[in-house]
């Protein structure tokens, strides 16, 4: 009568939940972050000079 | 001014809300966790099993405090989004909709953890009862806010229309809280009482108010994480962002 393999479930489903719930907006953040960062990089990179390529041939 | 509500004032300005945010985020989680270890080792190494149930009355002490935070956060979520929508307040539109995810998921650990617990004592994992019924309601509410912010693209008009459905969802709560009074019900009554003498045996107690100390700095730390992770979203064109997502390692995350 010790039912220890429901109690390990329910004691796991709780540490999964909790760990999703840490980790979610930790990641949340750090994405928008690198989103801006990259966006932020690629403005200030110097515009790629024109290829006259074309017009000369 | 008042320095109280001075730093009320200073604390609706992003930049901030995020360093304050990023400050006590990790204490919450920090004093939740601490705190919670006590409870966890009370209640799976001291305290001694159930005449009855054995051990697998040892749920309960993950159970009882996360079905009270599925309550008490949605009541926190109603009455940001009504702050929110009475006084226009950003940052309270924002608190209301990180609150949404964090009650949903303690209403998912309280769904399976009874059910777990169903399965040996009452011999099944669901029953149509009405404290079930009612707290599968409120996880469908709190997904329907989740959903209805998501869908709708102006974050100011999608946290209005989400806050919205928390303050009416608000009336399910005493309907929850009641249900084992009301009607014929399969799941146990009050055992527990704040005001008054709980039935639980008191050496069996301590590692439940543990518990629900911990879940409750758990909850700050969370809301002030998810909430930091929406503010930050929300004002991605910033300079205060730009500024913040250059910055060395270490600052940013």
């Amino acid at each position: 009568m010790s039912y220890i393999e429901y109690v390990f479930a329910a004691y796991a489903v709780f540490m999964a939940v909790l760990t999703w719930d840490f980790v979610a907006p930790r990641i949340r953040s750090a994405q928008i972050l690198r989103a801006v960062r990259l966006r932020a990089t690629r403005q200030a990179a110097p515009a790629a000079p024109l290829d006259h390529a074309e017009l000369r041939r | 001014m008042n320095p109280v509500l001075r730093w009320f004032h200073q604390l609706g300005s992003p930049p901030a809300f995020d360093r304050f945010a990023r400050r006590w985020a990790p204490w919450g989680f920090g004093l939740g966790l601490a705190t919670m270890a006590v409870g966890l080792y009370g209640a799976l190494f001291v305290v001694p099993a159930d005449y009855q149930q054995g051990d697998s009355f040892r749920i309960l002490y993950i159970h009882v405090p996360s079905a009270w935070m599925s309550l008490a956060v949605f009541a926190v979520m109603a009455l940001y989004a009504a702050i929110a929508m009475i006084w226009r307040i950003k940052l309270c539109e924002i608190l209301a909709m990180a609150c949404a995810p964090i009650g949903a998921a303690f209403t998912v650990i309280t769904l399976a953890t009874g059910s777990i617990w169903g399965r040996p004592m009452w011999g099944t994992w669901w029953d149509w009862d009405p404290r079930l019924t009612t707290e599968l309601i409120l996880l469908f509410l709190y997904l329907g806010v989740i959903g209805l912010y998501g869908a709708i693209e102006d974050r100011r008009t999608a946290a209005r229309a989400a806050g919205l459905l928390a303050i009416v969802g608000v009336v399910l709560l005493p309907v929850i809280r009641y249900s084992v009074v009301w009607w014929d019900s399969l799941h146990q009554g009050q055992t527990i009482r704040v005001f008054g003498e709980s039935s639980i045996d008191p050496s069996m107690l301590w590692p439940l108010l543990w518990m629900v100390v911990g879940t409750k700095f758990w909850f700050a730390g969370s809301l002030l994480a998810r909430a930091r992770a929406d503010n930050l979203r929300r004002e991605a064109g910033k300079d205060w962002v730009r500024a913040l997502a250059s910055a060395p390692a270490g600052r940013g995350g």
